[in-house]
C-alpha cells in the first residue's frame, strides 16, 4: 500500500467558466490528479456554504470553488455573491480546525484548461503535505 | 442484493461508454458497470461501445420500458456534449427527462485527464456512484416556451456584419446594423484588391454596402455602439447609444462644401492617418451613409477652464485662418469687451493648455486682443436679435464687467438692460482701477459702444442707494435688478501716522490719475502691497514723477499675488520691491510723511492658508520717503442696497445670493462680480454676469431657476497630441521700452504682427477637434449641419444578436527592430493598402513618402520587401497564425510588379507560406512566376545604417535565409510589414456585454470549436467574421451566413425554449425576510404583501441560485440544484 495521503477534494464548479475550462482540459489531455471530484453548478453563486459544509463533513479533504473572473459572471455577479460568502465561510471553517488552505475559490475563464489543470495540481499537492481533514480522520483510519 | 431505499421504489439503469477507445483506454468500463450494478436500487447497468449512436440511445428506451426504470445514469463525455441526447432518448421512453436523466462525465474529467488506469477506474466508478445518488432525487420539471422576437441585430459593419444583414433580411425580417464608425464597409472596404482573384475590393464590397443601405429591412444605425443588454434569447432588449452626428442625415446631400469652410485638419482614420481630413468628414467617398459627420471631442481643456466659457479653440483657429471679424463674433458669443479681456484677464486658459505638454502654452490672451484689434468696431455687425417688447427691461446696478457682462447677455436675449453707474465713467474697476497703458480707455469705450449698438442703455453719475432705492427701480417697471457695484472700498494699515499728509490710498490714487482729477504725488514713493493694484500703483507713481519708487511687501516673492510678468514689468521701470517686510508705522515730520519702518514678517498665512500675518519685531529697517501709497485690498460698497429690505450680507460683508442662480434673499434681485465674491478677476466678473443674465431670463419668463440649467462642459476624450508635433517657442508680445514707457501712459504691449499671431495661433493642438467656429454652417446650402446634437440612447427589441465586430491590425511601433514610425518607408500592411487604392492618398500610386512630410509622396520605390508574421507566430505577441498575412503580402508584392513595374525588386521574408483555400497554392506559385523573391527566414531587424556604399539611403532588412543558412542584407527602398490581425483593445468590455467569453488568444470563444462555430455561451447571441478569430473574407463570409442562418432559425421557429432549471420559493417555509429580492440582480422576486413571501416570477429568472444559496430558511431552491440533489452527489462522492 502507497504510504503517501491521497485527499479527497471535492470540486464545484461553474458551468460557464471552469466547468468549461474542465472539459477543455479533458480535450487537450491535460493530465491531473484524480483527487479532483467535479460536482457541476450553473454559477459558484449558486454553492451554498451548506454544500461547502455537508462536503467536508462527509470526509472531503478540501473543497474548490471554481468561478468566472470579475465581471464576467454569465449571472451578472454571482461569482461576487461567492467570494463574499467565502470570505465568511473561510473564517467560520477555521472555528471548527479546518485549514484555509483546504478551501479554495478560484477564478478560471473558459478558455483556461491549464489553469484548472494547475490548480488542482497544486491543491492536491497541498492537501497531501497537510494530511487529512480533521472531520475525516475518522474514516480515515477505519 | 437487497433493493431497499430511502426513497419510494427506484429503478435506475446505468450506462457507461466506451467512446471508442476514448474512455475505454483509461477506464476498465466493465468493471465501473460492474461496480455500480451492485448498488442500491439499479436494476440494470451496462458498458457499450458508443452510448450516443443510435443503437445505444436504443439500448436505454428499451431497458425503460422493458425494466421500467424510472431513473437513467449514463456515464460518457461532458454533458455539454450529450446531455440533450440522453434526456431526448429518456423522453421518447416516456419519462420525464429532467427527472428521470443525469450525465455523469468520465471522458473530459477522468480518462482524458488521469495517467494510471487503476485511478482512472476508481474515478470513474465514485463519479458514477455520486450520480446514481443524484438522480434519486431529481423531480418533474417541464421547460416553458416563449415567443421570439423575428428583429435581429448585428454589431458591426465590415463584411461580416453586412454579409449576416443581408442574408436575414432577404429572409423578410428586419435587421439593426450598428457601426462604431461613421460609414459601414470595415477593414475590407480600406483594401485595394483581394487575392486570390484580384477582385477589387471596393468593385465587390461597395455593392454590398449599397444593397445593405438600399435595403427596407436593415436600418443602419452608424456612429453607435450597444451599451447594454437584457432579456434572453428571443427577447433581448438593447440599449444603442448613438453618438451625435451634427449632420441631419435627411438633409445632407452628401455635396461635402462644409469640408471647403472647415479649418481643422487630423489624420483620416479611415486611410489609417496616410492622409488628413477636415473635422466635418466622410470617411470615403462610397461611404454608407452618405452623410458627413462632425468629429467633436470633448471641449478644449481651455473652453472648460474659461471662467466664461469662451470658445478658445473656436476664436484661435479662426486667428489662424487670417479670419479676424469671424474670430471676434466667436468670442462675442460668450464673451462680451475681447479686447479688454484680451490686455487684462490673468488666461486661467493658459495653465492648462495642452501644448504646455510639448513645449508652452499658446499665448491665448495675446491672440484675443490680435482678433479684437483688427476688427472695425464701427461698423461690426450686431448679432440679429429678437428684441423683446419694451417693458422687459431690466436694471443693472454698476458698469463694471459684472454689470456690462450682464446688460449684454440681456441684449442679446432681446432684453431692454438700462446700467446705473455712479461715477462719471463706465466701466467701473476697469476704468477706474487699471493704467491706461496697460488698458487704453478707448479699448474699453469701442467695446461698450458696440454694445450701447446692439441695445444696452447705459446712465452715468446715476448711483443707486438711499433716495433712488431699488425698489423705485421695480416701481418704475424695471422687471429684474442685478446689483453689481465692485469692491472700490480700501482697506487701510492700522498704524501710527497713516493719516499724515502723503500717505496715499492706492485705488483712489490709480482713479484720480484715470480720471485726471489728480494724482500729483512726491520724488520718493513707497507702495506697501504686493498684488496687481499695487504693481500698478508703483508703475502709474513712476509716470507721475516719483524718481524712486520702492514696492515693499508681507509676501515672498514666489508668493506675490501679482503676475509674474507684471513684476518683471514693474522692476524693468527701475522699481524696486522689498519682500517680507510688514509696516511698523509712519514717520511723520509735523503733518507730513517723512518715512518709513518696517519689521521682518516670517509667515503670511497660517496652517489653513488664511491670511494671519506673523512678524519677527527685531529685524526691522526704515526708508525715507516723501509719499506712502497704500495698496492691500478692496472691499466692496454695499450702499446701493441702502433703503431697501430683503437684501442680506454675509459675514465678510459681501452680499448675500444662491450660489447657481446669484439670486438674493429678495426675489428679481441678483447680485454678481466683486460685490457677491469679494476681490477677484475681471473675467469671473463677466462670467457671474453671465450667469446673472441667465437666471433674469429665467425670471422674468417665470421660469424654474435651476431646473435644466446650462451645463458646463466637462470630459477628458481629447484629441491625441499629434505625434512628431515639432516644438516651437511662445510667440513674445512687442513692448515699449521701459525708458520710453516711464515718460507716458502708452500702453506698453504693443501687440502681436500679424504674422506672429497666426504662426502663434497655428500652435494650437485642436484638442476639441471641431472647433465650433460654425463655418460650416453657413456653407451647407441644405441646412444640414446641427451643431447642438446631442448623444442619444435608443432601446431596440430583438430576438437574436450577431456579433460581427471584426479585428485590428496590429501596430509594430514597439517592436523598435523594424523602425516603424522612425523610418519613414517602413509602412504598415494597411497603410500601404490604402496606398495602393485609388481613394486612397496617392490615388492609388505606389510612391515612396516622403521623408520630411509623411502626407507627401515622391516617387515609386525600385524594390520592396514584405515582412511576414511580424507578431504572428510569436511568443512575444501572439503564438497564433494570423492566417491571411501569406496571401495578402503575395497581393502586394504583385501590386507593386503591376503598379511600379516588373523590375522593381519584390522580396517577401517568410517563416512558412500557408496558402491553404481555393486558388491560394495556384496564385502563389503565379506570384513566383512573376519574379517576386521568396526568402525563408524571419527578418530580424530593418536599419538605415549602411555597412558599404551601395546600402547608402536604403533600408535594409536583415535575415536569416535558412535554406542556405546564411544572413543576409537586403537594401530595399521600402518596407511592408505585414502584422498581425488582432483582437479589438475592447474585447472584453464588449465581451461582459454580450454574455461572451474570450479564448486564450483573445478572440471571442465560440461554443465548441468544431461543431458549434457561431454560436456562444449566451444563447441567441451568434458570432460571424474575424471577431472570432483571424479570418480571410471567403471564410468571414461564410461564417456570416451561418451566422445568419441561426438568427433565421430562430425567428422562422417563432418560440425558444427555457431550460426549467429556474429559482422556486417554497411557499410554506418562506419567512419573507426579502434578502433574496436584494440579491436577484434580475428583479426577477417580488413580494407578495397578502402572504407575506417572496415569489419568483419564473419569465424573468434565469436560474444564477444567488437566492438559493443564501435563503436562510431554505425556501429558495433551484429546480435540478436542489439542496438534496446535491447532497446525494457529495455523498455518493465521498462514500466509502
Amino acid at each position: 500500500m502507497n504510504d503517501t495521503f491521497e485527499p479527497t477534494i471535492v470540486a464545484f464548479l461553474c458551468n460557464w467558466c471552469t466547468f468549461t475550462a474542465a472539459d477543455l482540459a479533458g480535450t487537450s489531455r491535460l493530465s491531473y490528479p484524480q483527487n479532483v471530484k467535479i460536482v457541476r453548478m450553473m454559477c459558484s453563486g449558486m454553492v451554498d456554504p451548506v454544500y461547502v459544509l455537508k462536503a467536508f463533513l462527509e470526509g472531503a479533504d478540501g473543497v474548490y470553488v471554481g468561478g468566472c473572473w470579475p465581471g464576467d459572471c454569465h449571472y451578472i455577479n454571482g461569482n461576487l455573491k461567492a467570494r463574499r460568502r467565502a470570505a465568511l465561510l473561510t473564517e467560520i471553517l477555521k472555528q471548527f480546525g479546518i485549514e484555509e488552505d483546504r478551501f479554495w475559490l478560484r477564478w478560471v475563464a473558459a478558455s483556461d484548461g491549464i489553469m484548472f489543470q494547475e490548480h488542482s495540481k497544486e491543491m492536491t499537492e497541498k492537501l497531501r503535505a497537510l494530511g487529512p481533514s480533521p472531520l475525516s480522520v475518522d474514516r480515515t483510519i477505519a | 442484493m437487497s433493493k431497499e431505499f430511502p426513497l419510494r421504489e427506484e429503478r435506475i439503469g446505468f450506462y457507461i461508454c466506451h467512446c471508442g477507445i476514448n474512455i475505454a483506454f483509461k477506464v476498465r468500463c466493465h468493471e465501473v458497470a460492474e461496480y455500480i450494478g451492485t448498488l442500491p436500487g439499479v436494476v440494470i447497468s451496462r458498458d457499450y461501445l458508443f452510448m450516443c449512436s443510435d443503437p445505444g440511445q436504443e439500448i436505454i428506451e428499451k431497458d425503460i420500458r422493458e425494466l421500467n426504470l424510472t431513473r437513467v445514469v449514463v456515464a460518457s463525455c461532458s454533458p455539454r456534449m450529450h446531455e440533450h441526447t440522453f434526456r431526448a432518448a429518456c423522453a421518447r421512453a416516456g419519462l420525464n427527462p429532467f427527472r428521470s436523466f443525469h450525465h455523469v462525465c468520465v471522458r473530459e474529467h477522468v480518462s482524458w485527464v488521469t495517467l494510471d488506469e487503476d485511478e482512472a477506474t476508481e474515478k470513474a466508478k465514485t463519479l458514477a456512484r455520486a450520480g446514481v445518488n443524484r438522480v434519486r432525487y431529481q423531480s418533474d420539471l417541464f421547460p416553458k416556451s416563449f415567443p421570439v422576437n423575428p428583429n435581429t441585430l448585428v454589431v458591426g459593419g465590415g463584411i461580416a456584419g453586412m454579409q449576416a444583414a443581408l442574408d436575414v433580411a432577404k429572409a423578410g425580417y428586419k435587421v439593426y446594423l450598428v457601426e462604431r464608425q461613421a460609414t459601414i464597409g470595415g477593414h475590407m472596404l480600406q483594401y485595394d484588391k483581394t487575392f486570390p482573384t484580384m477582385d477589387c475590393a471596393a468593385c465587390i464590397g461597395t455593392p454590398k454596402m449599397v444593397a445593405v443601405g438600399q435595403n427596407p429591412n436593415i436600418e443602419i444605425l452608424s456612429l453607435s455602439e450597444v451599451e447594454e443588454i437584457s432579456g434572453f434569447v428571443g427577447n433581448f432588449e438593447v440599449k444603442v447609444k448613438r453618438y451625435a452626428r451634427y449632420v441631419n442625415a435627411a438633409k445632407c446631400t452628401g455635396c461635402g462644401e462644409c469640408t471647403k469652410y472647415c479649418p481643422i485638419s487630423v489624420p483620416n482614420e479611415w486611410d489609417v492617418g496616410t492622409q488628413l481630413r477636415r473635422a466635418v468628414y466622410r470617411p470615403f467617398p462610397q461611404a454608407v451613409p452618405i452623410t458627413f459627420a462632425i468629429d467633436k471631442k470633448d471641449r478644449g481643456p481651455c473652453v472648460q477652464t474659461c471662467p466664461a466659457g469662451t470658445n478658445v479653440q473656436g476664436y484661435v483657429t479662426l486667428v489662424r485662418e487670417g479670419k479676424y471679424k469671424e474670430a471676434v463674433k466667436v468670442i462675442l458669443e460668450n464673451l462680451p469687451l475681447p479686447g479688454v479681456l484680451g490686455r487684462v484677464c490673468p488666461a486661467p486658459c493658459e495653465k492648462v493648455c495642452r501644448r504646455g505638454e510639448v513645449d508652452q502654452p499658446v499665448s491665448i490672451r495675446n491672440l484675443k486682443r490680435f482678433a479684437a484689434d483688427h476688427v472695425d468696431w464701427e461698423t461690426l455687425e450686431v448679432p440679429e436679435i429678437e428684441k423683446k417688447p419694451p417693458e422687459e427691461k431690466v436694471a443693472i446696478v454698476g458698469s463694471g464687467p459684472a454689470g456690462l457682462s450682464c446688460a449684454y447677455f440681456l441684449a442679446r436675449k432681446g432684453y431692454h438692460p438700462t446700467v446705473f453707474e455712479a461715477m462719471s465713467e463706465i466701466g467701473g474697476m476697469l476704468r477706474a482701477g487699471i493704467p491706461d497703458y496697460r488698458l487704453p480707455p478707448e479699448v474699453l469705450k469701442r467695446e461698450v459702444n458696440y454694445m450701447c449698438r446692439m441695445g444696452v442703455e447705459i446712465k452715468t453719475n446715476a448711483p443707486i442707494g438711499e433716495g433712488n432705492t431699488i425698489d423705485k427701480l421695480f416701481s418704475e417697471g424695471y422687471k429684474a435688478v442685478f446689483l453689481s457695484t465692485g469692491a472700490h472700498k480700501e482697506f487701510m494699515l492700522g498704524v501710527e501716522g497713516e493719516n499724515a499728509e502723503g500717505v496715499l490710498r492706492g485705488i483712489s490714487f490709480l482713479r484720480n490719475v484715470n480720471f485726471c482729477v489728480d494724482g500729483a504725488i512726491g520724488n520718493k514713493a513707497v507702495v506697501i502691497g504686493g498684488g496687481a493694484v499695487a504693481m500698478d500703483v508703483a508703475r502709474v507713481a513712476r509716470r507721475k514723477g516719483a524718481s524712486d519708487v520702492h514696492v515693499y511687501c508681507l509676501e515672498k516673492r514666489e508668493e506675490m499675488p501679482a503676475w509674474a510678468e507684471e513684476i518683471e514689468a514693474t522692476e524693468a521701470e527701475g522699481i524696486k520691491i522689498h519682500n517680507s517686510w510688514g509696516v511698523k508705522k509712519i514717520v511723520t515730520n509735523g503733518s507730513k510723511v517723512a518715512g518709513i519702518e518696517f519689521k521682518r514678517c516670517v509667515a503670511v498665512f497660517d496652517e489653513n492658508k488664511r491670511f494671519s500675518p506673523k512678524y519677527d519685531d527685531s529685524e526691522s529697517i526704515s526708508d525715507n520717503c516723501d509719499t506712502v501709497l497704500v495698496a492691500i485690498g478692496q472691499r466692496p460698497d454695499v450702499s446701493c442696497i441702502n433703503g431697501t429690505d430683503g437684501i442680506e450680507l454675509t459675514r465678510r460683508g459681501l452680499i448675500s445670493a444662491d450660489p447657481v442662480t446669484l439670486q438674493t434673499g429678495k426675489p428679481g434681485v441678483f447680485a454678481g462680480g466683486e460685490l457677491y465674491s469679494g476681490p477677484s478677476l475681471v473675467i469671473e466678473a463677466i462670467a457671474s454676469g453671465k450667469e446673472a443674465a441667465i437666471s433674469i431670463d429665467r425670471y422674468i419668463r417665470g421660469e424654474d431657476l435651476i431646473e435644466n440649467r446650462p451645463q458646463r462642459p466637462k470630459g477628458e476624450n481629447w484629441a491625441p497630441i499629434p505625434e512628431g508635433v515639432q516644438k516651437a517657442a511662445r510667440a513674445k508680445m512687442p513692448e515699449l521700452e521701459p525708458a520710453q514707457r516711464v515718460g507716458s501712459f502708452v500702453e506698453v504691449g504693443t501687440g502681436f504682427t500679424e504674422e506672429q499671431a497666426r504662426t502663434e495661433a497655428a500652435r494650437c493642438l485642436s484638442c476639441g477637434v471641431c472647433c465650433e467656429c460654425k463655418q460650416c454652417v453657413p456653407a451647407c446650402e441644405a441646412k444640414a449641419i446641427e451643431h447642438d446634437q446631442i448623444d442619444k440612447v435608443v432601446t431596440l427589441q430583438v430576438g437574436s444578436i450577431i456579433v460581427a465586430t471584426g479585428f485590428d491590425v496590429m501596430d509594430p511601433t514597439p517592436m523598435k527592430e523594424y523602425g516603424y514610425g522612425r523610418l519613414p518607408n517602413v509602412l504598415l500592411n494597411l497603410e500601404f493598402e490604402r496606398l495602393s487604392n485609388a481613394t486612397g492618398p496617392t490615388s492609388g500610386k505606389i510612391l515612396l513618402r516622403d521623408p520630411n512630410d509623411k502626407y507627401q509622396h515622391t516617387r515609386p520605390p525600385k524594390s520592396v520587401a514584405f515582412l511576414h508574421c511580424i507578431g504572428s507566430r510569436d511568443k512575444n505577441y501572439h503564438e497564433y497564425c494570423s492566417r491571411t498575412c501569406c496571401m495578402y503580402a503575395l497581393k502586394l508584392a504583385h501590386l507593386v510588379k503591376d503598379k511600379c513595374g516588373h523590375d522593381t525588386e519584390v522580396y517577401n521574408f517568410y517563416i512558412d507560406m500557408r496558402c491553404f483555400g481555393k486558388g491560394y497554392e495556384e496564385f502563389y506559385r503565379r506570384i513566383q512566376d512573376e519574379g517576386v523573391r521568396m526568402i525563408r527566414g524571419k527578418a530580424v531587424e530593418v536599419t538605415d545604417k549602411a555597412e558599404d556604399p551601395s546600402e547608402e539611403g536604403m533600408l535594409i532588412v536583415r535575415a536569416e535565409d535558412t535554406l542556405i543558412g546564411k544572413m543576409l542584407r537586403v537594401p530595399v527602398e521600402m518596407v511592408v510589414l505585414c502584422t498581425a490581425m488582432e483582437p479589438r483593445p475592447d474585447a472584453q468590455e464588449v465581451a461582459r456585454v454580450f454574455g461572451l467569453t474570450l479564448s486564450g488568444d483573445g478572440f471571442f470563444m465560440e461554443e465548441h470549436p468544431k461543431l458549434e462555430p457561431v454560436s456562444t455561451p449566451t444563447a441567441g447571441v451568434f458570432l460571424a467574421g474575424a471577431c472570432q478569430g483571424p479570418k480571410d473574407i471567403p471564410d468571414s463570409v461564410a461564417q456570416a451566413k451561418a451566422a445568419a442562418s441561426e438568427a433565421q432559425a430562430l425567428s422562422t421557429l417563432g418560440e425558444v425554449i427555457v431550460p426549467p432549471m429556474i429559482s422556486h420559493i417554497d411557499e410554506d417555509t418562506c419567512i419573507g425576510c426579502q434578502v433574496c429580492i436584494g440579491l436577484c440582480v434580475y428583479s426577477a422576486i417580488e413580494f407578495d404583501e397578502f402572504r407575506k413571501i417572496s415569489v419568483v416570477n419564473e419569465a424573468v429568472c434565469k436560474g444564477c441560485g444567488s437566492c438559493a444559496a443564501y435563503c436562510p430558511s431554505g425556501a429558495a431552491s433551484i429546480r435540478h440544484f436542489t439542496r438534496k440533489q446535491i447532497f446525494g452527489e457529495i455523498e455518493g462522492i465521498l462514500a466509502s
